[in-house]
């Protein structure tokens, strides 16, 4: 008989993994990347597979080479990373943008930190924002190239929010905001549906890998700063539903706030964060001179976090009630 | 155009002088005055900050050097007695020169010598190992391989050996700081006098149990027979405990308790090694 | 009725509680024992037999060595071989008294009578004394000095006495099972406990996956019908049979850091040392049996059993009668998974705090390569202390004894569920409790420097 294991308890585990998290992330961004893939044709294919491709291929090369720790190369993290980047650029980002913009991401903003764990910017919105600034051209351009289903009718053309930003709230006062809820071409890939990210946000809450407290402060404070300001002025100022509805906000929200690294580690601390998150996107939106605030909103708090992790601990048994 | 030119260098030249003057009078003015000796002590130095010395780091052992009346508690093992001298040199006091010392392993446990029982999969540390039970072989008191040691060395001087298990101290490298012995939770790494051209005799086991147990458990251990401490012509040898130790101040490397050992515990290093006496007579012989 | 849970962490891992319908089985006697001295907290019991002494059952063998020690008794009738040195569970030397085991011969003074006595005696100390002699020790897992924990310091009052019968560990059933098979007998000595600590509430708690012992110990104390006694019912939860989170859970107080349950007016039992203290008080009989449980992830049914064992057996010889280990147990370990003891010698003899030979199979135990810490913050939302097990285990490796004071690292109660939770692997306990060792020394040293 081989010799028995000794080891200090506890001697069980759960089933929980980093990849099978990750994994779970991936299987509840499907729902968005299938309509993404119906609407836009190998485009969406490309970009998909070159992104979360890249980002695989460049971690395990830093993991390797420049760093000398190959355990550090986590694939299934890289891929969703890829996979997040991907999601924020329009569907005709050409191959050699993706590239760059994993590079930035992968290389600069995860492993120039020390890696999976360190990083304190989120590296999809790292990565995008640096592609935004460098080469606008491409990362504002909403064409929407043949997809596999012909039947879509899309026009391309500015976003909503540019849109408001450019002509004024009351020229969107009029949209179907249920409609572009459900099915959005026009935008970044990730904006197809907000519907379909929510089914795959709903399943990561089932799973439990997610807590609702981050998404949901930034909703009620979006929801909270728009109202009063639509209430204000509505020619000027856009509502809470439409607020929710257009741009990244969803995505951002619900799966690049909530990431485990760049997000406060106690719930109340996420809470504050959600709702500073919340206020600095409707600033953006509304006085900024970009349409879209989400992925600036993310960075800055993403600098807060280390602060917030500070000043909210948990309350400990036996400090609370006597 | 010059007109703006020279106004830009102009404001910008004053400026800087200005601030360098204000660094100037406040650099004069908060100067902390620090005994010049310290900073010639530290630079006599290694400078390698690894608190052999007792004292947080080298600036900390110059600052206590230059305090104290004399360099009885002062003394860097890093250094030797060559960084001493220059430091009493230069604070004009008088230095014993002390004898040089390196770490040894007292424990000869390697994977042939010492059978594993089980199999330990907690955190690769011998102190954690140490807290959780008596270690994966029958020897409770033996070396347990996970290279608290070799952690703790600054210098590098010691490495695990993969194929016995056991560390090893690199002489050139240990600069008998203490560091090691303060790691090891068994107490098996000890400081004992590096020897004239670093020969030494030492026995290589740290077993207290009953000589019956420790052959169960290893082939290389002290079964406290005693025979050594009989053989030895200088008193250095005493048998505690079912373990024999030597004494190294009192022992004068005449190897008689190496070859009294039966089991082979006793470890003479760097001795040379003698051509076989039958070798010699056929070479005189032919001549 | 409304089910209680602590208010603070927790995991829900499957209770695999696989042996509940074995009833309870009598090992016949090996024909040596060796009974360890070292057999409760505190000091080690100093022998007072030589060899060559006769002892019946229930002989004094031990005594005790301090006031946080107790009396260890002879679990056979025989001959004294050898009093000495011998390797337990751990692997470390402890003090054994070799018997060789002949017949059965018991102490007169133990009454062996399957009767159950129900009247409870009233003389406080008398009773006390009786505990202490018979070696009673908490059989919840930490073997404390019973006589010691019934009689708080002067000043301290106890308002309620909690019955611990929550048995949160996965695959244990012994708990289970003497609450099926003897209730009144526990609920008899939890009542004399309650006669010692002067008369207060006593609340018996069991968790919800335990249907059978609630029903069976709920008609057991409507047929005894004693006061100021009732059944608590508690979410399955882990760590659930913590005395501090049972505290919290059944009594919504909460024990201060470094403080002990007394300090609440609270006193935690088990239902096992409430069945000890009855036979101790009621029948004479010292502390030499316990219920054990043989389980294992792999181990069918049929193979798995619950047995009233002696102390002193080697667990070798419990293991041969339950079948042999089993070819696919990677690891064996005495007590729960999560926070029992792998067996690294099963030469050893069982002890009174025994509570399980557990067979883990190789991918049920053998861990995974320990990854980067990902901030998910799962080992937080799981400690039902409410510590952050991420940032001590950061300050223990970079030695910021201030720090790890500072995040309460002395509170951590070892229970695994941190590194249970942990996505990455990371070897939280361990760290903790070097961490915890740490920071409770530093503050013994303070305390001593202070005075």
């Amino acid at each position: 008989m081989e010799n028995k294991i000794v080891s200090p308890n506890p001697h069980l585990h759960s089933r929980n993994s980093t990849a099978s998290l990750m994994r779970d992330v991936i299987i509840a961004l499907a729902p968005a990347m299938l309509l993404c893939v119906l609407c836009y044709g190998w485009s969406a294919i490309m970009l998909l597979a070159l992104s979360a491709g890249f980002c695989v291929l460049i971690e395990w090369a830093i993991a390797k080479w420049m760093m000398r720790q190959p355990s550090i190369f986590c694939p299934s993290a890289a891929a969703l990373t890829g996979l997040l980047l991907a999601l924020n650029m329009p569907p005709t980002t050409p191959w050699w943008t993706v590239l760059i913009g994993s590079i930035v991401a992968i290389g600069v903003a995860k492993m120039s930190f020390g890696g999976m764990g360190q990083n304190v910017f989120n590296p999809a919105i790292t990565g995008r924002v640096f592609l935004l600034v460098s080469f606008p051209q491409q990362l504002t351009t909403w064409d929407i190239p043949r997809g596999f289903i012909s039947s879509i009718d899309a026009v391309s053309g500015p976003t909503l929010l540019m849109q408001a930003k450019l002509d004024g709230a009351s020229t969107v006062a009029n949209v179907d905001l249920l409609k572009t809820f459900i099915l959005n071409p026009g935008g970044s890939m990730g904006e197809i549906s907000g519907l379909a990210l929510l089914i795959g946000f709903v399943y990561l809450l089932c799973r439990k890998v997610v807590k609702p407290w981050i998404p949901l402060s930034i909703f009620l404070t979006v929801i909270l700063v728009s109202s009063i300001f639509h209430l204000c002025n509505p020619a000027l100022y856009t509502g809470p539903v439409f607020n929710l509805v257009a741009g990244g906000l969803i995505l951002g929200a619900c799966f690049m706030a909530t990431d485990y690294v760049t997000s406060p580690m106690s719930d109340w601390g996420g809470v504050i964060f959600g709702v500073g998150l919340g206020f600095i996107v409707m600033m953006i939106r509304y006085f900024g001179s970009y349409p879209e605030g989400v992925s600036f909103a993310i960075l800055i708090m993403n600098m807060t976090v280390p602060l917030i992790d500070r000043a909210f601990h948990r309350k400990k048994y036996g400090y609370g009630r006597a | 155009m010059t007109g703006i030119f020279l106004w830009t260098v102009g404001i910008l030249a004053g400026l800087g002088f200005i601030l360098a003057l204000v660094l100037f009078l406040i650099a004069k003015k908060f100067k902390v005055e620090e005994d010049p000796r310290i900073d010639l002590v530290e630079k006599a130095l290694p400078g390698a900050n690894c608190g052999g010395c007792g004292f947080a780091g080298c600036h900390a052992f110059a600052d206590a050097a230059v305090k104290a009346p004399n360099l009885d508690n002062n003394f860097c093992p890093v250094g030797g007695n060559d960084v001493m001298k220059k430091v009493a040199e230069i604070l004009g006091y008088e230095v014993k020169q002390q004898t040089p010392k390196v770490a040894v392993l007292r424990c000869n446990g390697s994977c042939e010598n010492r059978p594993r029982i089980n199999e330990y999969d907690g955190v690769k540390s011998c102190r954690v190992k140490a807290a959780l039970y008596a270690g994966d072989t029958l020897c409770p008191y033996g070396c347990l391989g996970c290279g608290d040691c070799v952690a703790a060395c600054a210098f590098g001087a010691l490495s695990l050996n993969p194929e016995t298990g056991l560390p090893e101290v690199d002489e050139s490298k240990c600069t008998a700081c203490g560091a090691c012995t303060k790691a090891c939770p068994k107490g098996l790494i000890e400081l004992r006098n590096k020897g004239p051209r670093s020969m030494r005799v030492y026995v290589c086991c740290s077993n207290k149990d009953k000589g019956m147990f420790t052959r169960k458990a290893c082939k290389a251990g002290c079964i406290g027979c005693g025979k050594c401490a009989k053989v030895c012509p200088h008193g250095a040898i005493t048998v505690e405990n079912n373990l024999a130790y030597i004494d190294y101040t009192k022992c004068k490397l005449c190897k008689k308790c190496v070859a009294e050992c039966p089991i082979g515990a006793i470890h003479a290093v760097n001795f040379p090694v003698l051509k076989p006496k039958t070798e010699e007579k056929k070479e005189a012989s032919n001549e | 009725m409304s089910k209680h849970t602590f208010s603070i962490g927790g995991i829900h891992p499957q209770d695999a509680k696989f042996s509940r319908g074995c009833a309870t089985e009598v090992l016949p006697l090996p024909p040596v024992v060796y009974v360890s001295m070292a057999q409760h907290l505190g000091a080690p019991a100093v022998p007072c037999v030589a060899p060559g002494d006769k002892v019946k059952v229930g002989t004094v063998i031990g005594e005790p060595a301090g006031f946080i020690s107790a009396y260890v008794h002879s679990p056979v009738s025989g001959t004294v071989k050898t009093v000495a040195p011998r390797k337990d569970m751990l692997g470390n030397n402890v003090m054994h008294v070799e018997i060789t085991v002949e017949g059965d011969e018991w102490e007169e003074t133990i009454d062996r009578t399957p009767d159950i006595i129900t009247e409870i005696p009233t003389d406080r100390n008398a009773v006390l004394d009786k505990i202490k002699m018979a070696g009673v020790v908490g059989l919840g897992g930490a073997t404390f000095p019973t006589h010691v924990k019934l009689n708080p310091a002067p000043g301290s009052k106890a308002d309620c006495i909690l019955i611990n019968g929550s048995e949160c560990e996965p695959y244990l059933t012994s708990d289970n099972r003497i609450m099926i098979e003897r209730p009144s007998e526990i609920i008899i000595g939890a009542a004399i406990m309650q006669m010692v600590l002067g008369g207060c509430r006593c609340v018996i708690a069991i968790e919800d996956n335990k249907p059978e012992a609630i029903a069976s110990m709920k008609a057991a104390l409507v047929d005894l019908g004693y006061k100021n006694m009732e059944i608590a019912v508690l979410k399955k939860k882990y760590p659930q049979g913590g005395e501090k989170q049972l505290i919290d859970a059944v009594l919504k107080r909460q024990v201060r850091s470094g403080a002990l349950p007394i300090s609440v007016g609270a006193v935690v039992q088990n239902v096992a040392t409430a069945l000890a203290v009855y036979e101790a008080v009621q029948k004479n009989k010292p502390l030499i049996t316990n219920t054990m449980t043989i389980t294992g992830d792999l181990l069918p049914v049929s193979g798995q059993h619950n047995y009233l064992f002696r102390i002193g057996m080697p667990l070798s010889f419990i293991a041969e009668q339950a079948g042999g280990v089993p070819e696919y147990a990677a690891k064996i370990v005495s007590g729960g998974p999560m926070m029992g003891k792998a067996v690294a010698n099963l030469d050893a003899s069982a002890v009174k705090g025994t509570a399980s030979l557990l067979y883990l199979s190789k991918e049920a135990t053998k861990r995974k390569e320990e990854g980067h810490c990902i901030r998910c913050a799962k080992c937080a939302d799981s400690c039902p202390m409410g510590l952050e097990p991420f940032l001590i285990n950061r300050l223990y490796k970079a030695g910021d004894l201030a720090g790890m004071e500072k995040a309460s690292a002395q509170d951590c109660i070892e229970c695994g569920c941190c590194q249970y939770s942990c996505p990455a692997n990371i070897p939280l306990v361990d760290n903790l409790r070097m961490a915890k060792g740490q920071v409770m020394a530093e503050i013994k040293n303070r305390r001593n420097n202070g005075k």
